[in-house]
C-alpha cells in the first residue's frame, strides 16, 4: 500500500503533466462530458418519483427509518460516494491492455503500474470534480429542502474521510477485477456481475437499511447484516449514513476502521495479482 | 421486400453462427442479463414489501406492476436482440471508415446499419419476460378481455417502433459529430423514464416531466400503454393513448428516417 | 459481363469537371490554457481536401493515382465512389452522379481499401459471399460460376471456409478482391491495395488485376504508394499534390517531362580520379571502379563515345531516373510550395 501510493507522488512533476493532459482530454470531449455528468442524474430522479408515488400509496411516514426527504437525500449522497467510488473503465482497461499485448510497455518501463494507475485515476477524479462541481452543486442547492439541517463538523470531517477511503476502496477492488485478465482471456462478464453485485449492494440502488427485516435462513442473521459483512456499501450507502446521521459515536469510528481494513487487504490483494500476474505472463504470455 | 427478408436472414443466419461459435460467451451474455434483470425484479419485491401500491389509486398494485415490468422486458429485449448492437458498432463504424464500404453497397444504408447484427442472449430476457406476464396475468383478479390481447402485440410493436426512431436519431447525431461516447449511455438514461408507469410523474416537477415524455419524446408510451391494455380495466377511454401510440409510432419513424437521410447526405468519412 | 455502353453513350467512364472538396476542421491546442479557452470558442479553418480536378476515364483504362499522404488521393476516391459529397464541381461514373447513390449505379462497382476489412471477421469469407449475392442480388448460377473462376484465379480455394480473423493480411485482401468482384463490377475503385503485403502477395494481386482488366474489361482507379503497383499494372499515371492534379498522361511522360538527365553506370578496371571524371557528368557515386555518373538527356550521345574511348569502361548501362525518385522529387516539390487557401 505505502509503495502503492506513495511512489507517484514522488514525481510531482509528472504527475502534474499528466493532470494537465486529463484536463485536456476531458475539455476535448466536452460536449459528452457535460451532458453526461448532467444525465447521471436521470436515474435519480426516476427513483425519487417512485418512492414518492410509494409513500403516497401507504399510510406509514417512513420506510425502515427513512422519510421520503431522507430518500431523496440518501439518492443524491450517494451520487456523491458513486463519484468517488465509481472507476469506469478502470477494469476493463487493465484487462484489455493484458489481452492486447499493451501492457508489455510497463512491464519495461521503470514504473510501477499500479502506481501510475492510481495517479491516473487521482488525475482524472480531480479533473471530474472540477467539472462537475457546478451540476452538483446545482442540483443539491434546488434539492436543499430534502436535507436534514447541516451535521456538526465531526461528522463532516468523517464523511470526507469515508469518501477518501471509498475512492481508494474502488480503486483497488477493480484494479484486481481488472488482473483477473492474467488468468482469464474474457472477463468483461465478470466485470459485468461485479457491476450488478456493486449496484445492488452498495446501496446505489435502495438504502441498506431497507433489508433489516428480510431473513437469510440463517437464524439471527438479516440480510442487511449479510450486506454489511461485504465491502461493497462502503462505496455508495456508507458515506451517504454518515451524513444522514445514521451512524454515530463509536459505531462510527469503528465502521471507518473496518472500511480502512478494507482498503489494505484489497491494496494487498491487487498487489499480489499484479506480481503473480506479470509473472505468469511473461511465463506464458507474449 | 423479399430481398431485404432475405439479407435480414442472412444476417441472423450469420449472427448465429457467430453466436454458436463462441457458445461460453453467449451463455454467459444471457446469465448476465437474466443476473441484471432478476436484479430489478428482486428490487420491486422489495418495493412491495413496503406498500401494496405504487401510487395511491393507480391501481398498480403488485400483479398489474409485474405485468408492466414484463412488458418493459419484452419491448428492450427486442430492442436490445435486433437495433441495439447494430447503433452501438456505428460509432466504431465512423471512427474506422466502415461506414464507407455500406455507402457502396446497393442498398438502403438505414437498414444495413441498423440490422445487421443480431445479439440472440438479449431475446432471453424477453422470454423471462412473456413468463412473467403469464403469471402476473393468470393472477389477476380480472383476466384481461380478448380485445386487450389483440391490442397488445400491436402496441409492443409500436412501443419497439418509438424506441427504433430514437436509436435511428442517436445514430444520425454520431454519423454528423464522427462519435459519440454518451450514445449509450444517453439511450440508457432516457429510456430510464419508461421504467415506471406515467403516473409516478405527478406534482409541480412530475407534470411537465410526463408531459414531455409522453407528447415530445414519446418515451412514456414505449411501455405504459401496451402494459395499460393489459393489466388495467378496458374501457372507452383506453382509446385515446392507443391511438397515440400508433401515431407516435408513425410519426418517429417519418422523422427519424429523415433525420437519418439528412445526415448521410452530411457524412463527411474518416480521413485517409 | 455487361459490356455495353454506359448511359452516357461512349466509352467514357468517368468525368470530372472542376471537382473540389473543402473540410472544416477545428483545431486542437496545445496545452491546458488553450484546452480551457477551446471550452468557449473553438477556432476551426476550412482545408481544401481536392481543389478543382478535372479528369477523364476510358472504359477499360488502368488509372494510378500517386500522391503523398493528405494529398487527397483518397478523398477523390470517396467522391467517385459516392461516400462523400463535393464541395464544387460535377462527377459522372458509369453515367451516374456518385453521390446520389443510385442503387443502379452502387450495383455496377466495388471500392476495395487495403487498409479496411469489409468482410465479416468472426466468419468463413464464404459467408460474406453469400450476403454479398443477396445484397447484389446475383443469380445463383453466375454467382457460383463467378465466385469459382476468381477463387481459382486468386488460389484461395482453401481459404473461403476459414474464419476470417484467422487469415494473413494477405490471405483477406485476396478475398476481399474476389467478395468485391463477385457482382462483376464495371468499374473497380482500389485505394492501396497491396499496403503492407509481402513480394508474393503483392505479385498475386498485380497478376489477378491484369487478368481482371484484360479478360474482364474492368475499368480499375488505383491509389498506391507503391511504384512496383505502378511499373506493374498502369500505362497511365495521375499524380496528386495539395489536391490539385500535378501530372497525367503516361509512365513514359513522367520521365521525359521531369527529368533532363539520365543515369550511366560503369564498370571500370580501376578506381578512377574524380576530376577526370566529372568531364563527363555529374558523379553521383564512385565506389571502388564503380561509378555512377549523371548526364544530361541532350548531350548523352556526344558525351558516351569519348567516354569509351578514354576510360578503360568494362561494362556499361544507361538508364532512365528511377521513378521512386521522380515521384518523390515531385512530392518534395509539392510540399515545399507555400501553403495556400484556407
Amino acid at each position: 500500500m505505502s509503495e502503492t501510493a506513495a511512489r507517484p507522488f514522488a514525481g510531482l512533476r509528472a504527475w502534474w503533466t499528466m493532470l494537465s493532459i486529463c484536463i485536456e482530454e476531458r475539455l476535448a470531449y466536452r460536449g459528452d462530458f457535460i451532458l453526461g455528468t448532467a444525465m447521471r442524474f436521470l436515474p435519480i430522479v426516476t427513483q425519487v418519483f417512485l418512492w414518492t408515488a410509494v409513500f403516497g400509496a401507504t399510510a406509514r411516514g417512513d420506510i425502515a427509518g427513512y422519510s421520503r426527504d431522507d430518500i431523496v437525500a440518501y439518492y443524491l449522497l450517494t451520487m456523491v460516494a458513486r463519484a468517488f467510488s465509481s472507476m469506469p473503465g478502470l477494469a476493463g482497461g487493465i484487462a484489455r491492455s493484458v489481452r492486447d499485448g499493451s501492457i508489455k510497455k510497463y512491464l519495461v518501463q521503470p514504473v510501477d503500474y499500479v502506481g501510475y494507475l492510481l495517479a491516473a485515476r487521482i488525475a482524472h477524479k480531480l479533473v471530474y470534480y472540477l467539472v462537475a462541481a457546478l451540476p452538483f452543486a446545482a442540483i443539491f442547492f434546488v434539492c436543499r429542502g430534502f436535507f436534514p439541517p447541516l451535521p456538526d463538523a465531526t461528522t463532516v470531517a468523517a464523511f470526507v474521510l469515508s469518501l477518501v477511503l471509498s475512492f481508494l476502496l474502488g480503486f483497488f477492488m477493480e484494479a484486481t477485477l481488472g488482473m483477473l485478465g492474467f488468468w482469464f482471456l474474457e472477463v468483461s462478464s465478470v466485470i459485468f456481475a461485479y457491476m450488478l453485485v456493486q449496484y445492488l449492494l452498495s446501496g446505489h440502488m435502495f438504502p441498506i437499511d431497507m433489508l433489516t427485516g428480510i431473513p437469510t435462513g440463517i437464524p439471527g442473521v438479516s440480510l442487511a447484516d449479510l450486506v454489511r459483512w461485504l465491502p461493497f456499501e462502503y462505496t455508495a450507502y456508507f458515506p451517504a449514513a454518515v451524513w444522514l446521521g445514521k451512524v454515530r459515536g463509536w459505531a462510527l469510528v469503528r465502521a471507518l476502521a473496518i472500511e480502512a481494513g478494507w482498503v489494505v487487504a484489497m491494496a494487498l490483494c491487487c498487489r499480489l495479482a499484479w506480481r503473480r500476474g506479470t509473472r505468469r505472463y511473461s511465463a506464458f504470455g507474449g | 421486400m423479399r430481398r431485404y427478408l432475405g439479407i435480414f436472414l442472412t444476417f441472423a443466419r450469420a449472427c448465429l453462427v457467430r453466436d454458436m461459435t463462441f457458445r461460453a460467451n453467449f451463455l454467459l451474455e444471457c446469465v448476465t442479463s437474466l443476473g441484471w434483470m432478476s436484479m430489478n425484479l428482486a428490487f420491486y419485491l422489495l418495493v412491495f414489501t413496503f406498500t401494496p401500491e405504487i401510487g395511491r389509486g393507480t391501481g398498480w398494485t403488485r400483479e398489474p406492476f409485474f405485468a408492466f415490468v414484463a412488458t418493459g422486458l419484452i419491448v428492450n429485449s427486442i430492442v436490445q436482440a435486433f437495433f441495439m448492437p447494430s447503433a452501438e458498432e456505428l460509432t466504431e463504424m465512423v471512427r474506422s471508415g466502415g461506414l464507407d464500404s455500406v455507402l457502396v453497397q446497393p442498398l438502403d444504408a438505414q437498414f444495413l446499419l441498423s440490422l445487421h447484427r443480431v445479439e440472440y442472449s438479449s431475446l432471453a430476457n424477453g422470454l423471462v419476460g412473456v413468463g412473467l406476464l403469464g403469471w402476473a396475468v393468470s393472477r389477476f383478479t380480472a383476466p384481461p378481455p380478448a380485445i386487450a390481447w389483440l391490442l397488445y402485440p400491436l402496441l409492443v410493436a409500436c412501443g419497439v417502433a418509438i424506441l427504433y426512431a430514437l436509436i435511428i436519431m442517436l445514430a444520425a447525431a454520431t454519423i454528423l459529430l464522427g462519435r459519440n461516447q454518451s450514445l449509450y449511455d444517453f439511450w440508457f438514461y432516457l429510456t430510464n423514464f419508461s421504467r415506471y408507469p406515467a403516473e409516478i410523474y405527478a406534482g409541480p416537477w412530475g407534470g411537465p416531466i410526463r408531459m414531455i415524455c409522453t407528447f415530445v419524446i414519446p418515451i412514456l408510451l414505449v411501455v405504459n400503454v401496451p402494459a395499460r391494455v393489459i393489466a388495467q380495466p378496458f374501457s372507452a377511454g383506453s382509446w385515446t393513448p392507443i391511438g397515440g401510440a400508433v401515431l407516435a409510432a408513425a410519426v418517429m419513424l417519418v422523422v427519424s428516417r429523415l433525420v437519418f437521410q439528412a445526415a448521410l447526405a452530411k457524412y463527411r468519412s474518416a480521413s485517409s | 459481363m455487361d459490356n455495353s455502353p454506359s448511359a452516357a453513350g461512349d466509352a467514357t467512364v468517368i468525368r470530372v469537371d472542376g471537382l473540389a472538396k473543402q473540410y472544416r476542421v477545428f483545431d486542437k491546442r496545445e496545452g491546458l490554457a488553450a484546452s480551457i479557452r477551446g471550452l468557449f470558442h473553438r477556432e476551426s479553418r476550412v482545408v481544401d481536401a481536392l481543389r478543382g480536378v478535372d479528369l477523364t476515364v476510358q472504359r477499360g483504362e488502368f488509372v494510378a493515382l500517386l500522391g503523398p499522404n493528405g494529398a487527397g488521393k483518397t478523398t477523390f476516391l470517396k467522391l467517385l465512389s459516392g461516400i462523400i459529397t463535393p464541395s464544387a464541381g460535377t462527377a459522372t461514373v458509369l453515367g451516374h452522379v456518385p453521390w446520389e447513390r443510385a442503387d443502379a449505379f452502387r450495383r455496377r462497382f466495388a471500392l476495395v481499401m487495403g487498409q479496411r476489412n469489409q468482410l465479416w471477421w468472426d466468419l468463413p469469407a464464404a459467408e460474406s459471399f453469400r450476403l454479398h449475392r443477396e445484397i447484389y442480388r446475383i443469380e445463383p448460377a453466375r454467382f457460383t460460376r463467378t465466385r469459382d473462376e476468381l477463387v481459382e484465379l486468386l488460389d484461395v480455394g482453401g481459404l473461403v471456409n476459414r474464419p476470417v480473423r484467422e487469415l494473413s493480411l494477405g490471405e483477406r485482401m485476396k478475398l476481399e478482391l474476389v467478395a468485391a468482384l463477385l457482382h462483376e463490377p464495371e468499374v473497380l475503385f482500389l485505394d492501396e491495395p497491396t499496403i503492407g503485403l509481402d513480394v508474393v502477395a503483392q505479385h498475386t494481386i498485380h497478376r489477378f488485376l491484369r487478368h481482371v482488366r484484360t479478360e474482364r474489361h474492368v475499368t480499375v482507379v488505383l491509389t498506391t504508394h507503391y511504384m512496383k503497383d505502378v511499373a506493374a499494372l498502369c500505362e497511365r499515371l495521375v499524380v496528386i499534390t495539395r489536391g490539385s492534379i500535378l501530372y497525367d498522361g503516361s509512365l513514359e511522360g513522367i520521365v521525359d517531362r521531369f527529368t533532363s538527365h539520365k543515369i550511366v553506370t560503369l564498370d571500370l578496371d580501376e578506381t578512377p580520379d574524380r576530376g577526370r571524371i566529372e568531364r563527363f557528368g555529374f558523379p553521383c557515386e564512385i565506389r571502388g571502379p564503380r561509378v555512377t555518373l549523371r548526364i544530361d538527356r541532350d548531350r548523352i550521345a556526344d558525351v558516351l563515345p569519348g567516354l569509351l574511348r578514354d576510360e578503360p569502361v568494362r561494362d556499361i548501362s544507361v538508364e532512365d531516373v528511377p521513378l521512386e525518385e521522380i515521384v518523390a522529387g515531385l512530392f518534395r516539390g509539392a510540399s515545399a510550395a507555400p501553403e495556400s487557401g484556407a
